[in-house]
């Protein structure tokens, strides 16, 4: 060995070093099976829900976007946890092992070291994203819908997870234990989640929109919600991607640039001679609060604009039906403007009571529970299809009101109401709704059967080496 | 990192005629305003072992945490194989290091950790490899090169230490209390390994231990350190020759005590004589001060307490000097510190 040699080949690999970090930490996070532990609870975890969302959404109780944007909320929550737990033992972990100093040792600079724990500790997030396509594509079923919630909760869940990583390795960097880091990363993580919590008179308004827009968690939350559900427009919500994005910096800024050349053996920052580090990441922290107010001054809430006796009629095709829990019941109702004037406006809704008395909510048996008519020329009708989605077995009255628009603030309108169609649902269970189940059992079965496998593997590669 | 090429040349030359390859000036360091190190000097030859003796609390693991980088001195420097401290990640590639209380990766093998710990000095992974088979073989750990690290004794784990401490070829090595939880036999082995690291390797020890006895017959040099400065350093046999000592001590078989106690009684300079631990046979024989020049010096005491005891027949089981040992050393100069 030349010195020569050395130097100049060790000063080509130093610049990687992050890559010895990241293999070793990635071996040890593998083949060690704790990541594949978490991927396979997850996969438990995620395999019931779809399961649940399936059946649910064969009783008509949950539409298919629905379900690609809670599928996706849960995978990016577990995404954060795991993130969390890993990032929380990355530093704070060595430190209780004793096995942060023989790395503080080495020629690698303590970046290097850091960009390698942090990339490991991320590492988990794309199988689980992976592990959630399948069960989202076959809940789903719809390609233009699985594509759009993927593209989104992809971006998002990568923003958050790299955020998420970014803080619980702070906190790792500043704790005396390993216990307390991860203790401390999950409080702050509570704290993300409080203000989804408070009564909902708390979460609307100016304060409640600020709570939401800026944390980062709950306003990635909505953007995934009114993109994916809602058919809201990117460009529209796009305001709320700012909390998640600056989280993101922020956290990396801080672990980068100004902390991770600090990385010393006891809880906290060593003092560096590096003036650049120190500027770069105070830089980074100081843009924060400009950007918030600059996303401030371009996010504005949206105003929504609002706006006479009839003889309208309004009248259904049948009389009674009889369906099983997850079927759709069509229907179609006829209004009439039987009077000698053009008539107002008019609101048509459907409603629904169980004639046991027991409380339904209409909201869970049809999407379109209201449609709007415009003003009907005398003897003029309109027709209108309704479904309705039995979703609980029992007996119920389905009726119509017709509601003309009042003429003025200080009037009134008389409802008109159809006669009744009696619906009588009894139960039906499917084994496998959507056909999901396979992918719900098999995804679990097939990761415990590769970590049981790597296991196995270890041990017999251990026991060759013994003997 | 220090080439093979150095290394040869450190093994080639006399390690008394060799410039420092190790050399502290004045380095200070205090906790929160308490003083923890006051004012550390010291120089090492490149193949001789530094011991590094302190009661605890005395600065010794922050001493060696700042000469292996892993704590910034408040004041004072040094410099490695002539690299400043203001360079450690170069300093770093310049020594290696066992700290006291090392963790390892329980699912790792011997020779996985050896070849990772390598690339992390520039070597390429068969390179790394090889060296690490080298070292293995060094610390006697062949056999076990590719069983899980997690299935090692406390002293094949020292031993796996020790050879990563020296997978950059260092110039000096850092052994933090190595034979820490060994048993007798461990201890010897280590020792014997640590001597064959700085003589075969050229390499400069600085060995951090508790064991006086240890540091007494492996160490060429030694630094005590009290309350965070240095109360004595050169080669062993100067710093023993610093302790006063004004008497003997002398075993000899239970039935011929009192013959032994007579004998010693009529000697020219002998003071009185005690006997010490009841039924060992020993006798504490204090002198008379010869600096008085009242009584012979005592170096020809000790020949003539020797000669009585011999021509009286009367077995001789131990005979010690006082102050001979580097552990009363030890105790006086630490004693006085605290004072």
């Amino acid at each position: 060995m030349s010195e020569a040699g050395i130097v100049h080949r060790g000063g080509a690999e130093r610049s990687g070093s992050w890559r010895l970090v990241l293999a070793r930490e990635l071996a040890d996070l593998w083949l060690g099976g704790k990541a594949m532990v978490l991927l396979t609870l997850f996969s438990i975890l995620l395999g019931i829900t779809a399961y649940l969302m399936a059946t649910n959404n064969e009783l008509r109780l949950i539409p298919i976007k629905e379900i690609a944007y809670l599928m996706l909320k849960l995978t990016v929550a577990f995404g954060i946890f795991m993130s969390l737990i890993l990032g929380a033992d990355s530093i704070s972990g060595e430190r209780e092992r004793g096995t942060l100093e023989g790395l503080l040792l080495t020629p690698t600079s303590r970046r290097q070291i850091v960009i390698g724990k942090f990339l490991a500790a991320l590492s988990p997030w794309p199988p689980a994203f992976v592990i959630a396509i399948p069960l989202i594509a076959v809940l789903v079923r719809e390609s233009q819908v699985v594509s759009w919630s993927l593209l989104w909760g992809g971006i998002l869940g990568t923003v958050l997870v790299v955020g998420v990583t970014g803080l619980a390795m702070l906190v790792s960097f500043w704790s005396s234990s390993n216990r307390t880091s991860i203790a401390v990363s999950l409080i702050t993580y509570l704290v993300f989640l409080l203000p989804t919590q408070f009564p909902g008179q708390a979460q609307t308004g100016a304060f409640g929109d600020l709570l939401q827009k800026w944390n980062p968690l709950e306003a990635s939350n909505v953007f995934l919600a009114k993109v994916i559900v809602n058919n809201r427009s990117v460009e529209e919500m796009a305001s709320w991607l700012l909390a998640p994005i600056l989280f993101a910096v922020l956290t990396l800024g801080l672990l980068f640039l100004y902390a991770s050349p600090g990385l010393r053996l006891e809880p906290g920052r060593a003092r560096t001679q590096s003036s650049w580090s120190q500027a770069a990441g105070l830089a980074a922290i100081a843009w924060v609060p400009v950007a918030l107010a600059l996303s401030l001054a371009i996010t504005h809430p949206t105003a929504a604009a609002t706006s006479s006796g009839s003889p309208v009629q309004i009248a259904v095709d049948r009389e009674w039906a009889t369906a099983r829990t997850g079927d759709a019941v069509e229907f179609t109702t006829l209004v009439t403007n039987a009077g000698s004037e053009t008539s107002p406006p008019l609101i048509v809704a459907m409603n629904i009571i169980n004639l046991q008395g027991e409380v339904v909510d209409p909201e869970d048996w049809s999407p379109q529970r209201t449609q709007s008519v415009e003003p009907l020329a005398p003897g003029a009708s309109i027709e209108h299809t309704w479904t309705i989605d039995a979703i609980l077995k029992g007996d119920y009255m389905v009726y119509m009101v017709v509601v003309p628009q009042p003429a003025g603030l200080e009037s009134t309108s008389l409802p008109v109401a159809s006669s009744g169609i009696h619906l009588t649902v009894t139960p039906f269970t499917r084994i496998n709704p959507r056909g999901v189940l396979p992918l719900a059992v098999g995804i679990p079965l097939g990761l415990t059967a590769s970590t049981a496998l790597l296991r196995w593997r270890r041990r017999r590669a251990t026991q060759a080496g013994e003997a | 990192m220090v080439s093979e090429n150095d290394a040869a040349a450190r093994r080639a030359s006399d390690p008394l005629t060799q410039p420092p390859i190790l050399e502290a000036e004045h380095l200070q360091k205090a906790y929160g305003g308490r003083p923890a190190l006051r004012d550390l000097s010291f120089s090492l030859a490149p193949g001789r072992i530094l011991g590094f003796l302190g009661p605890n609390g005395a600065g010794k693991t922050t001493s060696i945490r700042i000469l292996t980088t892993i704590l910034e001195p408040d004041a004072g420097h040094f410099a490695v194989a002539g690299v400043s401290s203001r360079y450690p990640e170069r300093i770093r590639s310049r020594i290696g290091v066992l700290p006291e209380s090392q963790g390892y990766p329980k699912e790792m093998t011997g020779i996985d950790y050896l070849t990772y710990f390598g690339r992390h000095y520039g070597w390429t992974a068969s390179e790394a490899r090889r060296i690490g088979w080298a070292l293995l073989e060094v610390v006697g750990l062949q056999h076990r090169a590719k069983s899980l690290i997690g299935s090692y004794s406390r002293g094949m784990r020292q031993r796996l230490g020790i050879a990563r401490a020296l997978v950059n070829d260092p110039a000096v090595v850092f052994l933090d209390e190595p034979t820490l939880g060994l048993d007798p036999r461990g201890q010897q082995e280590l020792l014997v390994l640590i001597r064959r690291i700085a003589r075969e390797r050229g390499a400069a020890v600085v060995l951090c231990s508790h064991l006086l006895s240890e540091i007494e017959s492996v160490c060429d040099d030694v630094v005590i350190l009290s309350v965070g400065q240095v109360v004595a350093k050169g080669s062993v046999t100067e710093v023993i020759g610093q302790a006063r000592g004004n008497g003997v001590r002398v075993q000899v078989p239970l039935s011929a005590v009192a013959q032994a106690e007579q004998v010693l009684e009529a000697l020219p300079g002998v003071m009185r004589i005690v006997p010490k631990g009841q039924g060992s046979g020993w006798l504490q024989v204090e002198l008379l001060d010869s600096a008085s020049g009242t009584a012979p010096e005592g170096d020809t005491v000790n020949n003539g307490i020797l000669e009585a005891l011999i021509q009286a027949r009367i077995p001789i089981l131990t005979f010690e000097a006082e102050g001979s040992r580097l552990q009363e050393v030890f105790l006086q100069l630490t004693e006085e510190a605290i004072r």
